[in-house]
């Protein structure tokens, strides 16, 4: 059965646009037969059960993501289709190490120069989702990546190359230095003399020389970074993100530049494997229909398959799709859903359990604060006629009022002190009145 | 005036005195309080408390550096490791460096920066800028460990990044989820540890759990669209494979004759890991580690060097 890999469409002159698509046709390519495989750019994540690409189809079962599918790879050809066998003990330990140093530090870093860059993210990325994907899709698929990059750079304090977010708004900042001693901020005259990429300038080239140092230490004189003969997972995945560095011609090209100046031995890797694994690739190849012409054409090294043609149905299903994932709470639930379905456990007595004490905490968590609001005054019933009555008064004059009625009051007793007085005294009149009567005598 | 030549002295400065009297009781009657509100005053005595003592637990100056770390208060005292991974690496990290301080029981509420942990120096005499009284957030503690006469020493290694990675990530993400989202070790650990301790109401707890899951959540998914518990685990094995090849047969990291950095991050995941009374249910971080028999050894040494076994 031959194997399909879906994956994100082709751009900048490489098969895909995503990294780690990249890394799995690069793997692909290189342990896997020609004709075993095709290679689809349906650049619909909604086909994998992780809800990412490169996903892999063989047959009913539907493997997501770079390292789930090298890892089917070797299962189902019992181990014949494995790049990183053979490694010494120290070479294996590298490759690990490395890939996973490749993904978590060159992951912000294209999301920073592709994505977060106001520049470039307008000008080339959000332009080249039109090219791969149909109609109403391009309007949802760049925002929903967009999003999730700046979450992920923005512990790098980085957010300011995206000129687009508003920053009226003042930043939770962490600083512990008062505000009246902090450095101003960047003014408009200064963000008008130059870009925020030339302001970030200094942390940018810091953390991409980060990323390019250790590995080119790793490569040293090597053909490929782990070993001299073998092209290993790891050398898939920094082909994938290294390439993604390099190639795209952007506005704001500090990535490439960083890495042409500095590192050239990188760059160098980059051509000669690029050539070697994906060949001239163009837009038009991953959508030709025509089997037949792809064949005659030389230039055409990937076993390219057109996507099944959208029916206005399964466009509509992914675009539905992504919506209702866009929207706060049900896409959280969504989310929830698909992780239980995947991990394979049903809802058990304990998750219900701890859904049920959730509800229950919300309410009367909720409760409790709508009854401190009553308690603070902060919410109030609408006063009574009566109450208005009551208001007017020395109230009126706020705390010189309050004095003065304290004032009122300690008046207000004396007289009632001298009103008791006065009665006392007359009491005894009123008896003599009652006893003496001329008359009866 | 001729009357006025004449008249006597006496005269002249006793009707002086007069008019300056009645004017100044007119003065006195402009500024004095008018009876009704001075018996309103005098009602209402001013006095004076005495200012207010510190709250108890207030921290006394100390001779030492304070370290504040989730712990509990007694094994603060008692110098054990904290139960945070975080928390426990920088611990490590000044024990090995030997900066003499003090381990104190706190939260994330405590800390400027939001994050535990962090280092409040004392107050040295000498200094007299308020630099030297600011608190010193984790990034910044091996400076702080330089400057105050410590030895570190760094391998410049071109691996160390990328081991360092396995930590920060790899491994890290398998820790979230065997901690909190695993549904047996948070009841059992997690709770325990980060949600007992900080209320006693039943509705606050189970707010704050379901808090700290949520957050947990929100970071794995920060990087993978789901989560994959199969593909964390088994990173977070080959990310111990990893790090034992590294290690070899070696006594630290990185070959060096005495423990370092890499070393107390390595120690803070194995530490908690193996420690038998922490009780994990679902153990399969745990036994992964197991496996690994000069990890397991690497995290005795250190036990025994710095926190006496």
């Amino acid at each position: 059965m031959v194997l399909e890999l879906h994956v994100w469409g082709p751009a900048f002159g490489l098969p895909s646009v995503d990294a780690h698509c990249l890394a799995a046709i690069a793997y692909l390519q290189h342990a896997v037969p020609r004709g075993k495989w095709t290679l689809i750019a349906s650049s619909n994540p909604a086909l994998s059960p992780t809800n990412e690409l490169p996903a892999l189809r063989h047959g009913k079962d539907w493997i997501g993501g770079f390292r789930n599918i090298f890892h089917y790879l070797a299962q189902c050809s019992a181990g014949e289709w494995v790049l990183d066998a053979g490694l010494s003990e120290q070479a294996a330990a590298d490759c690990i190490a490395f890939s996973s140093f490749v993904e978590s530090h060159g992951q912000p870093l294209l999301d920073l120069s592709l994505y977060v860059s106001t520049q470039n993210y307008t000008a080339i990325t959000r332009p080249l989702y039109n090219t791969i994907q149909s109609f109403p899709l391009p309007y949802l698929t760049p925002p929903t990546i967009r999003a999730a990059a700046k979450e992920r750079t923005a512990h790098l304090g980085l957010s300011s190359l995206d000129i687009d977010s508003d920053d009226s708004v003042p930043k939770d900042d962490k600083s512990i230095i008062p505000e009246s001693l902090r450095k101003p901020r960047a003014t408009v005259s200064n963000l008008l003399a130059s870009t925020p990429e030339t302001a970030a300038r200094i942390r940018l080239d810091a953390l991409a020389t980060n990323f390019f140092e250790p590995l080119q230490l790793l490569r040293g004189k090597k053909r490929f970074f782990v070993s001299n003969d073998q092209f290993t997972s790891l050398d898939c995945l920094a082909l994938g993100f290294l390439s993604l560095m390099l190639l795209p011609e952007l506005p704001q090209p500090w990535l490439a530049k960083t890495m042409t100046s500095k590192f050239p031995d990188l760059c160098a890797f980059v051509e000669k494997n690029k050539s070697a694994c994906f060949g001239e690739v163009e837009v038009q190849d991953a959508f030709a229909n025509e089997a037949a012409e792809k064949r005659t054409n030389e230039r055409v090294l990937l076993p390219w398959q057109a996507p099944a043609r959208g029916s206005p149905l399964t466009v509509g299903n992914a675009f539905f799709t992504s919506m209702a994932d866009n929207i706060p709470i049900i896409g959280q639930l969504r989310r929830n859903d698909r992780m239980r379905q995947f991990s394979n456990k049903s809802a058990d007595e304990t998750t219900a359990w701890r859904r049920l004490t959730m509800v229950g905490s919300i309410v009367g968590a909720v409760g409790l604060f709508i009854g401190f609001m009553f308690h603070q005054g902060f919410i109030t019933l609408p006063p009574t006629h009566e109450e208005e009555e009551k208001r007017r008064g020395l109230d009126d004059f706020g705390e010189a009022g309050a004095a003065l009625a304290a004032l009122a009051s300690h008046m207000d007793a004396e007289a009632n002190f001298q009103r008791m007085q006065e009665q006392r005294m007359r009491d005894p009149i009123v008896e003599v009145d009652v006893e003496v009567d001329p008359l009866k005598v | 005036m001729p009357a006025a030549v004449d008249a006597p002295e006496e005269t002249l400065l006793t009707s002086a005195a007069t008019s300056f009297s009645q004017q100044s009781t007119k003065v006195k009657d402009l500024f004095s309080i008018p009876p009704p509100l001075k018996k309103l005053f005098d009602k209402v005595p001013v006095l004076v408390y005495s200012p207010n003592p510190l709250p108890q637990r207030t921290p006394k100056s100390a001779r030492i550096p304070s370290l504040y770390v989730f712990s509990t208060p007694k094994d603060a005292a008692a110098g054990r490791p904290s139960f945070n991974p975080t928390c426990l690496k920088w611990q490590t990290f000044l024990n090995i460096a030997g900066v003499d301080h003090r381990l104190i029981s706190s939260n994330n509420h405590a800390s400027p920066t939001g994050v535990l942990p962090f280092l409040l120096p004392t107050a040295h005499a000498s200094a007299s800028s308020q630099d030297s009284i600011l608190p010193v957030p984790s990034n910044k503690l091996v400076k702080f460990a330089t400057e105050h006469g410590a030895k570190v020493q760094e391998s410049p290694s071109m691996r160390y990044e990328a081991y360092q990675s396995l930590l920060d990530h790899r491994i890290r993400n398998a820790w979230l989820y065997t901690l909190y989202l695993e549904p047996e070790n948070f009841d059992a650990v997690a709770y325990k540890l980060y949600v007992l301790p900080t209320s006693t109401n039943l509705l606050v707890r189970a707010s704050i759990s379901y808090d700290l899951r949520i957050a947990a959540e929100a970071e794995l998914l920060k990087h993978a669209p789901i989560i994959d518990i199969d593909d964390l685990y088994s990173e977070a094995d080959k990310a111990f494979e990893a790090l034992s090849v590294l290690l070899g047969k070696d006594t630290w990291f990185f070959g060096g004759d005495k423990p370092a950095l890499f070393d107390a991050s390595v120690f803070a995941y194995t530490q908690l890991l193996l420690d038998e009374s922490l009780g994990w249910k679902e153990e399969k971080l745990c036994r992964a580690l197991r496996r690994r028999d000069n990890l397991v050894q690497h995290r005795q040494r250190l036990l025994v060097k710095y926190f006496g076994g």
